[in-house]
């Protein structure tokens, strides 16, 4: 096409490859597996086609937006977070010390939100340290980083649950903006900010990039480790908010906050069409994956399933989510761990 | 069009050295030995902690209490040895405590043997799930985890079950020679028993093959699907007896009695120095494992540390006991 001396100078400036328009149906399919659900649960039920109800279900489904928001990340990268309790009752119980309570004087208010976030981003930052420093696989050291942070969450509660007192922090989850609480629209800005750390920032587009191919980005001159470390502080400080979001609807700090998160917040971003196995989706796909999970657990109880069915229901949905997800590139001789 | 520029960087020549080495390193010969030295340096340090410790009282309550460990930790080793990870144990112990206190007044002496029967038939159905759609062992078992949470939930509305026979079990709660607990007795028969199987049968290096390398082993011939399936079964197996001996200690069963013992489990596994990468490691080790992790939770106390420290000290267990075992000649990418 062009003479060599020509393409010398046209690589430096070389155009950048044109994403491919249009949409496939891998990414089409959460959105219409969304809309086919509403549809099936507001034929089948009359309560759950009702304004309310879908108040209901955003506002049910902030917290677990603003986790998988953070699990994302990793998840792109190819890594797994198992950290999410963890991280999260941590949290849960240092912003409930932190902000007017029962325990203690304190009464930081936003800046006491700010510790406990910080608090999170460094427990993050100790998983992506001991994944690249020790080289241990991401769902050891995030199961162990778990452990760590449901035993700091542990220490600091001490016997006596912390009820908050602060107005602000319990206005979050009773006061209302255009329908929606404010939790809401805290998880619908971290939506927004994690989308354009996504497709605008160095970090996300790195973190794509190993997800697609580590070896590759190594070769072409590219320090991954600290990108690494620095995408799992990004997510720890996500859960770290998630918590503090659990402490504001109970109105108390408690160690067990985030307990089944890592799991829902794996589920939807799986749902969304987030693939394990890194490279694919987005903060976004997992945004429609977090309304698919919540709206679906929404209308089995509308419907009149048992609660308890819930866990199994997520269960169900990501072992089959992962595995028709997997069915193109199943090849003879595959590796599965 | 992107071929060339992989197919250049395929050798990597800083890998080669370490793999013609014969014969192990004076840091691999202490991490073989790990599990044991841990165990005498806790036992000695929780001696000099408290002299009454070293007491055959104290010793034969912590063994005691170590049973249900030493079996779960044994089950999910064979998965592990495979080059897989069972998440699923605990919550599928419990389901099957849930069975046991359940079936116990229709099935009666023969409940024990449903039971584990039940919970193999179900770590087969995940194994089979894991090889067939070829679905990563942890997602697997993770989701079998919450499946087996809400099961158990469901069927026992979220409360616990009293076991109304108690002379099904009882046999449990004797003592082998006077000393020995008959709990931790059939503990280390199933670490024995499943140990010499494998030995004695090709099983040994079918398994050793899977986990050190798996497209090796089966361009050799292993039967590696159905090898993962049955570590899976025996896993599952090894849940429903660590059921068996959690309920006859409870007399009850409950859908949330061994959740908190996975991490125990997982930590057991790899401070035997059984390696989280396949392969390398065996039932004996997680037997030493779980002895330690035991310790290390009846000791705490002792030593007058707060019992939440378990859990931070759990973490950095884990984390530091598998970056010391792990196989780094093989993985070349950590995810």
């Amino acid at each position: 096409m062009t003479s060599p001396a020509q393409a010398d100078t046209e690589d430096v400036i070389a155009p950048r490859p044109q994403p491919r328009r249009g949409v496939s149906l891998r990414d089409a399919g959460p959105p219409i597996a969304l809309v086919v659900i509403i549809g099936i649960f507001a034929v089948l039920s009359s309560d759950f086609r009702t304004v309310g109800n879908v108040q209901n279900i955003m506002d049910a489904a902030a917290v677990l937006a603003v986790a998988t928001c953070g699990i994302s990340f990793v998840l792109m990268m190819g890594s797994i977070d198992l950290s999410v309790p963890g991280v999260m009752g941590a949290s849960a119980i240092a912003v409930a010390l932190l902000v007017a309570n029962n325990r203690n004087g304190n009464d930081l208010g936003l800046l006491g939100v700010l510790v406990a976030i910080l608090l999170g981003a460094a427990l993050g930052c100790l998983s992506g340290v001991a994944l690249v420093g020790l080289k241990v696989p991401s769902f050891m050291t995030t199961l162990g980083v778990s452990a760590v942070g449901l035993g700091v969450a542990t220490l600091m509660f001490a016997g006596v649950q912390p009820n908050i007192s602060d107005e602000m922090l319990r206005g979050w989850a009773v006061n209302r903006f255009l329908g929606l609480a404010y939790l809401t629209w805290i998880a619908m800005a971290c939506v927004l900010v994690g989308w354009l750390v996504q497709r605008y920032s160095r970090l996300g587009r790195y973190a794509y990039a190993i997800g697609g191919a580590e070896e590759v980005l190594a070769l072409s001159g590219v320090k991954v480790a600290p990108y690494k470390v620095a995408v799992f502080t990004l997510a720890g400080s996500f859960y770290a908010l998630a918590g503090v979001m659990v402490t504001s609807q109970l109105s108390a700090g408690l160690v067990q906050a985030g307990a089944g998160y890592d799991f829902r917040a794996i589920t939807a971003a799986v749902v969304g069409g987030t693939l394990l196995t890194g490279g694919r989706g987005g903060v976004l796909h997992s945004a429609v994956g977090v309304l698919l999970v919540t709206v679906l657990i929404n209308g089995l109880v509308q419907v009149g399933v048992s609660p308890y069915w819930q866990g199994g229901v997520q269960g169900l949905i990501v072992v089959a989510a992962v595995s028709a997800a997997v069915i193109p590139q199943r090849r003879r001789n595959q590796v599965t761990k | 069009m992107s071929t060339p520029v992989i197919a250049e960087p395929a050798s990597n020549p800083a890998a080669e050295p370490a793999i013609v080495k014969g014969g192990p390193t004076a840091a691999q010969r202490v991490t073989s030995f790990m599990p044991v030295i841990a165990l005498v340096t806790l036992l000695a340090a929780l001696t000099i902690a408290d002299p009454d410790f070293l007491s055959q009282r104290s010793l034969t309550a912590a063994v005691r209490t170590s049973a249900p460990l030493v079996v779960l930790a044994a089950g999910a080793t064979l998965v592990v040895l495979c080059g897989g990870i069972d998440l699923s144990i605990a919550a599928l112990c419990s389901l099957s405590t849930v069975f046991f206190a359940m079936w116990l007044p229709d099935v009666g002496g023969l409940t024990i043997l449903a039971v584990v029967a039940a919970a193999g038939a179900i770590g087969a159905v995940q194994g089979i799930a894991h090889v067939l759609l070829r679905i990563p062992s942890f997602v697997v078992t993770l989701g079998g985890m919450s499946i087996f949470s809400a099961i158990a939930l469901v069927i026992s509305d979220a409360g616990p079950i009293r076991v109304v026979d108690r002379d099904a079990t009882s046999w449990l709660n004797l003592y082998v020679a006077g000393y020995v607990p008959m709990s931790f007795f059939v503990a280390f028969l199933v670490v024995a028993v499943i140990s010499l199987v494998i030995k004695l049968t090709p099983l040994e290096s079918f398994v050793r093959a899977t986990g050190y390398s798996e497209s090796a082993a089966r361009l050799a011939g292993t039967p590696v699907d159905l090898v993962k399936v049955a570590a899976f079964t025996v896993s599952g197996a090894c849940a429903g007896l660590a059921a068996v001996m959690l309920a006859s200690r409870n007399f009850s069963g409950s859908p949330t009695m061994a959740d908190n013992l996975l991490l125990p489990a997982v930590a057991a596994i790899v401070v035997g120095g059984t390696a989280i990468t396949g392969g390398h490691g065996s039932l004996w080790r997680s037997l030493a494992g779980a002895l330690v992790v035991t310790l290390l939770r009846v000791g705490l106390p002792i030593v007058g540390v707060p019992s939440a420290w378990e859990q931070i000290l759990y973490g950095a267990i884990i984390v530091a006991a598998v970056a010391l075992t792990l196989d780094r000649s093989k993985v070349a990418i950590i995810k």
